[in-house]
């Protein structure tokens, strides 16, 4: 139960640092034993779960003896685990930061993000194993206030790759709603879309996402009401596209 | 039999606002119901993993049975989306129950409501179909996909709201008309 919380934790202080290079913890955090562990302990999460997990286990998979993992997590399995939930984010982070960063436009960025996500979630062995055998470990993340929280997190990371093309609020928004596809989909997959698939997601993004974007901004320039709750980060921009180039079109 | 079924499952929901999910026996839920322990067992054979189970999904089901009161005489699309939305979410803060349970035991609900939304989400999509089916979707849109994508965002906004305020209508008039249906309507026929 101590992942319970450290998710968050550890995504807001990656977001606000800006994942930087995976490091994220103080301390020897790059020593090859600690990297080695937090493997180890990801295949056997991906076996046995956190409630069958021990560190005995974790040291015989990680082929090194007991007192190196105190040595190396003196807190021990609780340690190691949170250490797993910070660098396993810090990976999803930095991974979309690459996908996002090499985007040439709106439309690719959102489906490159979406695929990327959905891809690293759905295909994460240990997350998969924990929604299907300790789903309380997981789901406390995904369901009312938590889930806020975990949406701000993710759209504080990924809005400033979008702001290239838009806002920094509206960039914002389109954050929080990317993000909230990728959860609505990854926690119950859709027979239909297949977000890990980029044609799917293409599909998906030009016809759902893009005319929302486009007709929120708009809206937003064209009526009086400012429509989001904190106004205070609004410059509209004069060079401001329309949200992108046009991709419904061919 | 249903009436029996009824009184336990009142009865159970009354001692789980009062004592929470885990504290809640089959011997609490038959006394509050006033019926033996066999008589829940003959009815939930399970016992008090079935009992709990059956009771988050009979409130989930008092919950969207209370949302489709408010919204189904709505005329238009647009309408029965914004006035669920924030009906949703004010009935969600609102909730005491849903609330203390989220705060106290949520590792004891969250498993069994996830297992619900697929279901709400299949009764949300099947409701506003016709909705759709009458407004009319934009050339390129099916009908049945572009219904499960507005249940996904509704589900998704109301219980997490986001950057949105749910209880300013214009901000929901602009969520719903703007970034969820401008792609499914078509972005000519937006306005009405």
């Amino acid at each position: 139960m101590t992942t319970q919380g450290a998710v968050l934790q550890v995504v807001e202080g990656a977001t606000q640092e800006h994942a930087t290079e995976g490091d994220l913890t103080p301390g020897p955090t790059n020593s090859p034993n600690r990297v080695r562990i937090i493997d180890a302990t990801l295949a056997c999460l991906a076996r046995h779960g956190t409630l069958k997990t021990t560190v005995d286990d974790i040291a015989r998979r990680a082929k090194v003896s007991r007192a190196t993992v105190y040595r190396a997590f003196p807190g021990g399995r609780d340690e190691v685990l949170s250490a797993v939930v910070d660098t396993e984010v810090a990976r999803l982070f930095s991974s979309l930061g690459v996908r996002l960063g090499a985007a040439d436009d709106l439309a690719d960025a959102l489906v490159a993000g979406i695929v990327e996500a959905s891809a690293r979630i759905q295909g994460h062995a240990a997350l998969q194993y924990l929604v299907e055998h300790e789903p309380e470990v997981v789901l406390g993340h995904l369901a009312f206030d938590e889930s806020d929280r975990l949406l701000a997190a993710a759209s504080r990371f990924t809005a400033p790759f979008l702001a290239r093309w838009m806002s920094p609020k509206e960039a914002g928004r389109v954050a929080e709603w990317a993000t909230r596809i990728v959860l609505s989909y990854a926690i119950a997959p859709s027979d239909r879309w297949d977000l890990t698939d980029a044609a799917d997601t293409r599909h998906l993004v030009e016809t759902f996402v893009l005319p929302g974007i486009r007709a929120l901004y708009a809206a937003e320039h064209t009526a009086a009401i400012d429509i989001t709750p904190f106004g205070s980060e609004s410059h509209p921009r004069a060079d401001h596209p329309d949200a992108g180039p046009d991709r419904t079109a061919p | 039999m249903d009436d029996t079924r009824q009184r336990i499952l009142e009865a159970t929901y009354a001692c789980v606002a009062r004592w929470g999910i885990a504290k809640t026996t089959v011997e609490d839920a038959a006394r509050e119901a006033k019926v033996s322990r066999a008589t829940v067992y003959r009815v939930f054979p399970g016992g008090r993993e079935e009992l709990v189970n059956a009771v988050i999904s009979w409130a989930t089901l008092e919950f969207f049975t209370r949302l489709y009161e408010q919204v189904h005489g709505a005329e238009s699309l647009e309408q029965v989306m914004e006035r669920g939305i924030m009906f949703a979410h004010r009935a969600i803060i609102e909730h005491e129950v849903l609330q203390r349970v989220m705060q106290t035991e949520p590792e004891k609900l969250l498993p069994a409501l996830t297992f619900e939304s697929v279901r709400i989400r299949e009764g949300v999509a099947l409701f506003l179909e016709p909705y759709l089916e009458q407004r009319g979707v934009a050339p390129g849109v099916e009908r049945k996909e572009a219904a499960d994508f507005l249940a996904r965002m509704i589900l998704s906004y109301m219980s997490a709201p986001g950057r949105w305020d749910l209880d300013d209508a214009t901000q929901v008039a602009q969520l719903v008309r703007a970034e969820l249906l401008a792609g499914v309507v078509g972005p000519e026929s937006r306005d009405r």
